[in-house]
């Protein structure tokens, strides 16, 4: 009697959804926010929600698109925690080096630098997710972008909403906000063409 | 003239902000015309703007997608996370 009870126990349920799907949400947190700690404490959170929420479930859909718009809430929140409250010695940094960041791209007199000029790239086309090489490529740019450029480029396409709708929700400033998806549109577009245009 | 030169005329550096801030919100009729003016004597900023509008709508797909987007060459195993999930729910 006892093993049959033992069955409906949701600690069960959880123990076989963390078989099965708690790599690939590991995997997919471990791309957003390059780090493994965070990573883990989101995925961690995510099951914990499950686990306590688990009679909402019902089985209404798939285990794992349920888990996954749980992970997907999770992350959010990270970014936007990340974005409001970045550490003292991120912004620190971000403060002082901003004008040797432009230095790095544009002279003095906001000309782009020669070797950082944007060249025409040759297939400008949408369908290039479904090459998977080009895709590991967008994953590894994303990967280099410092954390607070990465969280901006995060925030602006995670609900896909309007720009000013973010800034209002965050209550950040929407200059800081553009400036940042500037710098991160710098890096990214140029570690794409050196990785992937020029060859 | 000078003063109007000064209007029209834009740095790439301040160009490619425009063209950022164009793609978040809105840009004032000004700045348009100052965009448009560098646009038509800058091929660089040309293409950063064409470029910007591919990332913009490549980078929207890919970051709605739900997981599904890592390969599963791309799974990372982690069985010491899975073990401390198991522990708590115990």
């Amino acid at each position: 009697m006892e093993s049959v009870k033992y069955q409906s126990e949701p600690a069960v349920v959880i123990k076989e959804w963390v078989e099965a799907y708690s790599d690939k949400m590991y995997s997919w947190c471990l791309y957003k926010t390059n780090s493994r700690e965070i990573a883990e404490d989101l995925v961690q959170d995510t099951f914990m929600a499950a686990f306590q929420s688990i009679k909402k479930y019902e089985g209404k859909s798939n285990p794992k698109t349920w888990l996954f718009s749980i992970l997907n809430n999770k992350i959010a929140d990270h970014f936007r925690n990340l974005y409001r409250n970045p550490t003292v010695t991120e912004s620190k940094i971000n403060q002082s080096s901003d004008a040797s960041f432009f230095e790095t791209w544009f002279d003095d007199n906001g000309s782009w630098l020669k070797e950082k000029r944007p060249h025409a790239w040759p297939e400008e086309d949408a369908h290039l997710l479904d090459n998977k090489i080009f895709v590991k490529v967008l994953q590894s740019c994303m990967g280099k972008l410092p954390p607070d450029c990465n969280a901006a480029v995060q925030l602006k396409y995670i609900e896909g909403k309007k720009g000013e709708i973010i800034c209002q929700e965050l209550k950040i400033s929407p200059t800081n906000f553009w400036q940042l998806l500037h710098r991160a549109r710098l890096q990214l577009r140029r570690c794409l063409e050196i990785n992937w245009f020029k060859k | 003239m000078k003063k109007i030169m000064h209007w029209i005329m834009l740095s790439c550096k301040k160009a490619t902000e425009l063209i950022e801030k164009k793609l978040l919100t809105k840009l004032s009729f000004r700045e348009k015309v100052q965009l448009k003016m560098h646009k038509s004597l800058c091929d660089a900023c040309t293409s950063y703007e064409k470029q910007s509008k591919l990332m913009d709508q490549l980078l929207s797909k890919h970051i709605h997608d739900d997981g599904d987007g890592i390969q599963s060459d791309g799974v990372v195993e982690n069985d010491d996370l899975k073990k401390k999930i198991l522990e708590k729910i115990k």
